[in-house]
């Protein structure tokens, strides 16, 4: 009898691949646009085809991926924050300051990471424990954060290891490699109770709650993550540059919220998959490559940003209500 | 009888608006005491009129916010008014008139489009206007070209400068837009829609209401204050230049917050926003007094907003 039960359902392997094609079904196109792009830019540009060209591709890519993550765990646990792009930088003037230091690479990797994870808890606690909305806490966050990194280092300068700064923006792809690394440790917390609940969290919290699933712990751990992750992106740009500036971040805000939205990750909380937010970082990410190899000034950059940002997201809208 | 008269003080004594002055005269006495030169006529009315170009496109906001939306290009469309009326200054019209209500036309087209992504492209708010302000970043960048732009409008020059009654311009056109807003958002059938659609748009559909052209009108508002907001900024200024709207982007968002509208929309009123301006500016001048450098400013700025949150924007309690 149990048997036949168990032959009528699907094995559990079956079943996991199941769910991950139907999550895959809305950022189909996407993959599609992704990999049309990285064909042209490939064309334009065969250079990518080398070691070193891949790398330095995926270099451009890495931080942006980092902030698309960031802000995407957020989403998922139906939250946003305004201060990603202070957090990076704070990330960026710390590790400019601490590497040079008797700390070593060592000491200020811990140190910006455990400030992302401190800052990005507090956010958190703030949010879920005092119920306050999350984008307006972010946005007096980034005033805050934002004025720490000037504290920390008032005009751009400090400095990172040459040896740090080769090894992560040199000719072999390291940036794509902790990027795969970091994706593999997404799909394990995932795996883990605290990960298991925070698509439920961001889904229907009220649900969830009422079932037993620890919302406040999975959604302050979401904002734990997101700090963090922004951080190491503020690291990653340091080492890009050499050193560090207090304003480098400010862009990636916006970015990332772009990135995340392309990628598929709902306002609302619990929709959408971080191979999506990934995807959508990588179509911006190439998008501002390709345009600078065709030749595109600035000024169209911008133009054309908004345009397609606007496009990705209304066509599935619109194909939506027509079909 | 006079249970109900107790009952209708004491709904009034606790609504946010009323708070919220309370807050910006408890903060003003407190400055006056700690700072000679603070609490002097000239100085409060000056931070009233400095507040009076956030309380415009905070006014704007307060309509999209309350709708359930949220206004992203605010800043950039203050600069697009900024930057773009000296360039449409005609000799053929002496008062400059043309000008402001060219560009007025423009922001509120701009604002109009950003309602079209979101009701009929289905856009999300914070998307649609996001890119709509890269993409007025880079309109900006061509027409002014990166350099300031002064304007030789008497109107605009006017409206920075004069004092009628002892009253700065700018300051009575705050005054005129306020009631205006008031009256729209608590007295016509529009401004209860406004709130239907933030507290549940699914229902407002259903009750009949035409959605989509609601949408429009709320962003086409925003955009046309923003724009008010610009040509004021550029009048107090004596000139344009990008980036001049940036501050009152998080300024207008934050007025909104702490005068008590629910960022979720729905619920609110610019009773409150009025105040929430001042308070902004307020903690402005108060953050200029303590002459800290820019990174303790900053966080000097945020926590207050954020402490200021923690009196007023708490949200219901799950269940």
């Amino acid at each position: 009898m149990s048997e036949a039960i168990s032959s009528a359902r699907p094995s559990g392997a079956a079943l996991y691949w199941a769910v991950q094609l139907r999550r895959n079904r809305g950022v189909r196109v996407l993959f599609g646009v992704d990999a049309l792009l990285l064909i042209a830019y490939a064309f334009l540009f065969p250079g990518l085809l080398t070691l070193s060209g891949f790398a330095k591709f995926t270099q451009s890519w890495f931080p942006l991926a980092l902030v698309a993550m960031s802000q995407a765990v957020l989403m998922l646990a139906g939250g946003i924050s305004l201060a990603i792009g202070a957090s990076v930088s704070l990330g960026a003037v710390i590790a400019a300051t601490t590497m040079a230091g008797p700390f070593g690479v060592v000491g200020g990797t811990a140190v910006v990471v455990l400030s992302g994870l401190v800052i990005g808890a507090a956010t958190g606690g703030i949010v879920v424990k005092l119920r306050l909305p999350a984008i307006v806490v972010t946005l007096a966050g980034s005033f805050i954060i934002g004025g720490a990194a000037l504290l920390v280092l008032p005009r751009p300068g400090g400095a990172i290891p040459a040896w740090l700064s080769d090894l992560l923006a040199g000719n072999l792809p390291v940036a794509f490699g902790l990027l795969v690394v970091i994706a593999l440790l997404w799909k394990l917390y995932l795996a883990t109770p605290l990960g298991l609940s925070l698509y439920a969290a961001g889904e229907n919290p009220v649900g969830a709650f009422r079932s037993g699933v620890s919302v406040d712990a999975a959604r302050i751990a979401a904002f734990a993550i997101s700090g963090v992750l922004a951080a190491l992106a503020g690291l990653f740009v340091a080492a890009q540059t050499g050193s560090g500036d207090p304003l480098i971040g400010q862009a990636f805000t916006l970015n990332s919220i772009a990135a995340a939205v392309l990628g598929g990750i709902g306002f609302l909380g619990g929709r959408g998959t971080m191979r999506g937010a990934l995807a959508g970082s990588l179509l911006l990410s190439v998008m501002i490559n390709v345009m600078f190899f065709l030749g595109f000034t600035p000024v169209a950059q911008y133009i054309a940003q908004g345009l397609i940002i606007i496009g990705a997201v209304a066509i599935p809208q619109i194909r939506e209500r027509l079909a | 009888m006079s249970a109900t008269a107790a009952l209708r003080v004491k709904s009034i004594v606790t609504s946010r608006p009323f708070l919220t002055v309370l807050v910006v005269a408890i903060v003003w006495i407190g400055a006056s005491f700690a700072s000679r030169g603070f609490g002097a006529y000239g100085h409060l009315r000056y931070i009233v009129e400095l507040a009076a170009v956030i309380g415009l496109v905070a006014a704007g906001q307060t309509f999209v916010v309350i709708a359930g939306g949220i206004d992203l290009s605010v800043g950039a469309i203050v600069t697009v008014s900024a930057v773009g009326l000296p360039l449409l200054s005609m000799d053929a019209d002496p008062t400059g008139v043309s000008a402001i209500v060219i560009i007025l036309a423009c922001t509120t087209a701009i604002g109009f489009v950003n309602g079209v992504g979101v009701a009929w492209l289905r856009v999300h708010p914070m998307i649609m206007t996001l890119a709509m302000a890269t993409f007025l970043q880079g309109l900006l960048i061509i027409i002014a070209g990166g350099s300031a732009v002064s304007a030789h409008n008497p109107l605009v020059a006017w409206l920075g400068n004069a004092r009628p009654l002892g009253i700065p311009a700018g300051i009575w056109m705050w005054l005129v837009v306020s009631v205006g807003a008031l009256y729209i958002l608590h007295a016509t059938p529009f401004g209860a829609r406004l709130f239907a659609l933030g507290a549940n748009p699914v229902a407002t559909q259903l009750s009949g209401v035409d959605v989509p052209a609601t949408t429009m009108a709320v962003y086409a508002i925003s955009g046309l204050l923003s724009g008010l907001a610009g040509v004021l900024a550029l009048g107090m200024n004596g000139q344009g230049y990008v980036g001049i709207g940036d501050p009152y982007l998080l300024a207008s968002i934050a007025a909104v917050v702490l005068g008590g509208t629910s960022i979720l929309g729905g619920s609110g009123t610019y009773a409150g926003t009025i105040p929430g301006a001042v308070l902004l500016v307020t903690i402005t001048a108060l953050i200029t007094v303590v002459n800290a450098s820019p990174g303790w400013r900053s966080i000097l700025f945020g926590s207050l907003i954020l402490i200021l949150l923690l009196l007023s924007g708490r949200e219901a309690a799950r269940r």
